[in-house]
């Protein structure tokens, strides 16, 4: 039996330490650990309630916008404060060019490479790799002359014998399946997302005024000014603006990004059959179309024990029955207490013991829905809007298994999607979906616009006594949920059940496993010394641990250090 | 509907990196605030920005930049407060083991993948302080804190040599340091 230590596990956001117990090639126990302390709350209880998004927003430095828009969604539903259409469009746009950003970088620049093996690139003939890439996709950046400048790069690379950030990838590893030419297609899609990350900043940077950390927002909407008449405001130079942005990114999400998961995923079937996990769902419902936020685009809902028929939509954000759901509990964790406790009365005081696998062993707690540890992420998402009908997720999940059958035949099902592949797949299907809606919420935003409609904002009005929020938000990682307390004006308890807390939670105080810990269970290790199985499916779930611990350390640590006991 | 064209890069980047809530990790952003409130560039030609932390993030900021001037915290063998200009060659040579803070895999990630794809910045400089302490804190070190106008002076300095317009304000405007207690601000004003 071998033990094997992996810290940090991702090649940026570091502090995630993941250790399991592999016996006969197969893991059998699991414990995901973060190496980080969360602060953050401490600092917001005692602000005035109306500023809390501006702090919000510094629990990550990827994620900003994501906390910045659960703090004023938390506060306005303490409040019961309605927003203007405008705000609500805003927002959703803003929310819309994040996402695509932050799954565009996670599947190219923060995982490819577990799937991509450099070192077979030279081997390719670009010629036919570009065949295959314009057979699989009507995008243009697929020629041969592009792919043979991408290929001469590599091989620049690889002759000088300085690898640099490529040079602790497990290229030669017996589970790196990918033809030389796939390896060169996505590789020289790696490369051009690059661009497409920028352009959808770009998007985020003209709503919210700068990004990271936008600067439109207040508790009652947007401090977007609107006047068609005016060259310093939202006017139709603006929206035109963000409309060709959009019609650049577009291609790249539908054509590139959703076909390089299909190639990935009838190349390694196998994943269809690993990494499955905690198979209950949460999803909650975003992206509103109403000044009351009563009907949504994307779709909420629970799904237990993998049973997509047995899914109870979350209609609004009102929802009864999430807000008594929701606990976290800090028994294997390092805080005082134990728990579980509703989020309203958290408690966040450090109790560090060292890794202790039987006692506390993570920076993170336990949330637990109706005392069950669920899963969050595309993949909840996708999941949701399957099993309830809903028409963009049905569409763009049937074109991802049409092109994974196209390719050899295979077909996948929504129960195949529990798995290691199928977190990836969702991504790439909720990027889509997401394309979609950018111009369907451009275009809602301008239409109001037109009809008259300037409003952005509706004044706070703060009562004297105690007053208690839940703002939701479905974020790049998932369900994400800031609970409030506040007492005239400023906030006396803050607290945030973020999705890399659902997914990395701990044991809880029945000793059940969280969702990255479930996913190992069973997964085959072929080298010890090389656990690639494993980085796919703890990196299937997009792992980021600067906000589900709310402070970065300064040790800057830049190898995952592999230790084999 | 296509109006307008899609937005031109700004040729030069200056970039505040750090993370407020961690002492002398705010160096980046307070700086960026401080220059951003006594100078006046052209802003189709120069972007102010404070990035925080972003990781791989960063790499729209540095894309297809013809200078690129990073505000940070750089843990070197000096005392607390000392400013320092790095150029590229100092972090990619063994001769400076210089380690800025927390950032640094999302910067050296972020300029190789813009090199492949021929579109890293012309020129980076690092303008750096060494911190006392970046430990999880509301404040930030006086013996840093005092750098501000100094490095923001550093910066103005950095864009002249190179012909970039840059215009110290007759007045400057108050800095807005949201994320410090209200008593460091007064402290500091006082002096």
């Amino acid at each position: 039996m071998a033990r094997i230590s992996i810290d940090p596990v991702t090649r940026i956001e570091g502090h995630l330490r993941i250790d399991v117990e592999v016996d006969g090639g197969t893991v059998n126990k699991a414990w995901a650990s973060c190496t980080m302390w969360r602060g953050l709350e401490a600092i917001l209880r005692g602000r005035d309630a109306r500023e809390g998004w501006v702090f919000a927003q510094r629990f990550c430095g990827v994620c900003t916008t994501v906390h910045a828009m659960a703090s004023v969604r938390a506060v306005e539903d303490a409040l019961s404060l309605d927003i203007p259409p405008n705000a609500q469009y805003i927002r959703n746009l803003i929310l819309i060019g994040h996402a695509l950003h932050d799954h565009i970088v996670h599947f190219y620049h923060l995982s490819a490479l577990d799937w991509v093996d450099i070192m077979e690139i030279p081997k390719a003939d670009p010629a036919k790799a570009a065949s295959i890439a314009e057979g699989s996709s009507s995008w243009t950046g697929n020629s041969r002359r592009e792919l043979e400048a991408v290929q001469n790069k590599v091989k620049g690379l690889v002759s000088s014998g300085q690898l640099g950030i490529f040079s602790h990838g497990y290229w030669g590893h017996p589970a790196m399946r990918l033809s030389p030419e796939l390896n060169l297609i996505l590789f020289n899609h790696y490369l051009q997302a690059l661009e497409f990350q920028r352009k959808s900043c770009q998007v985020v940077a003209i709503l919210g005024g700068k990004t990271p950390h936008i600067q439109n927002l207040a508790v009652g909407g947007v401090m977007n000014a609107i006047n068609l008449n005016s060259l310093a405001t939202m006017n139709m130079d603006r929206l035109g603006m963000l409309q060709a942005i959009l019609e650049d990114l577009i291609p790249f999400v539908q054509q590139v990004f959703l076909v390089d998961n299909c190639l990935l995923a009838a190349t390694y079937p196998e994943y269809f059959k690993i990494g499955r996990g905690v198979s209950n769902y949460l999803a909650v419902p975003d992206l509103p179309l109403d000044a009351k936020a009563t009907k949504f685009d994307l779709p909420g809902g629970v799904i237990m024990d993998g049973n997509l028929s047995s899914v109870r939509p979350i209609l609004d954000w009102k929802d009864e029955g999430f807000r008594k759901a929701v606990t976290e509990d800090s028994t294997h964790a390092w805080y005082q207490g134990g728990g579980p406790l509703p989020p309203y009365k958290g408690e966040t005081t450090p109790d560090y013991t060292d890794f202790k696998e039987d006692a506390k062993y993570t920076w993170v707690k336990a949330p637990r829905y109706n005392g069950s540890p669920m899963q969050v992420g595309p993949l909840a998402n996708v999941l949701v809007g399957y099993a309830t009908g809903h028409a963009l997720t049905r569409k763009w999940t049937d074109t991802a298994f049409n092109g994974i059958a196209a390719v050899h035949g295979l077909k996948v099902t929504p129960n195949d999607m529990q798995s290691t592949m199928g977190r990836y797949l969702a991504r790439s299907i909720r990027s889509s979906m997401l394309a979609d809606l950018a111009l369907e919420h451009l275009q809602l935003l301008t239409t109001n616009i037109l009809n008259g409609d300037d409003t952005t904002y509706n004044v706070p009005q703060f009562p004297a006594g105690e007053i208690m929020g839940m703002g939701m938000h479905e974020a790049p990682r998932g369900a994400l949920s800031h609970w409030v307390v506040i007492d005239k004006g400023t906030f006396s308890n803050y607290q945030a059940v973020v999705p890399t807390t659902w997914n990395a939670s701990p044991r809880d105080e029945k000793g059940v496993p969280g969702p990255y810990e479930t996913s190992l269970i069973g997964s085959p290790v072929v080298d010890p010394e090389k656990p690639l199985e494993v980085l796919r499916t703890v990196h299937s779930f997009d792992p980021c641990m600067a906000c589900s611990c709310h402070t970065l350390d300064a040790t800057g640590e830049e190898i995952a250090q592999v230790k084999v006991q | 509907m296509r109006i307008s064209a899609p937005i031109a890069i700004v040729p030069v980047s200056i970039i505040g990196l750090g993370n407020v809530f961690l002492g002398d990790d705010g160096f980046g952003p307070l700086v960026i605030e401080t220059f951003r409130c006594e100078y006046a560039v052209e802003s189709a030609a120069v972007e102010v920005l404070d990035l925080g932390t972003p990781g791989l993030d960063l790499a729209p900021y540095l894309y297809g930049r013809k200078l690129v001037i990073i505000v940070d915290a750089v843990h070197a063998d000096l005392p607390a407060g000392t400013l320092s200009i790095f150029s590229e060659d100092d972090f990619v040579s063994q001769r400076a083991k210089l380690r800025i803070t927390g950032h640094d895999p999302g910067l050296w990630e972020s300029l190789a993948h813009l090199r492949l794809a021929g579109e890293a910045p012309q020129e980076l400089i690092v303008l750096g302080v060494n911190p006392e302490s970046c430990g999880f804190a509301e404040q930030i070190s006086q013996e840093v804190f005092c750098t501000a106008s100094e490095a923001a002076a550093m910066i103005a300095q950095l864009l002249k040599e190179r012909g970039i317009v840059c215009d110290l304000l007759k007045k400057a405007v108050k800095p807005n340091l949201w994320w410090l207690p209200v008593a460091q601000i007064k402290d500091a004003a006082a002096a």
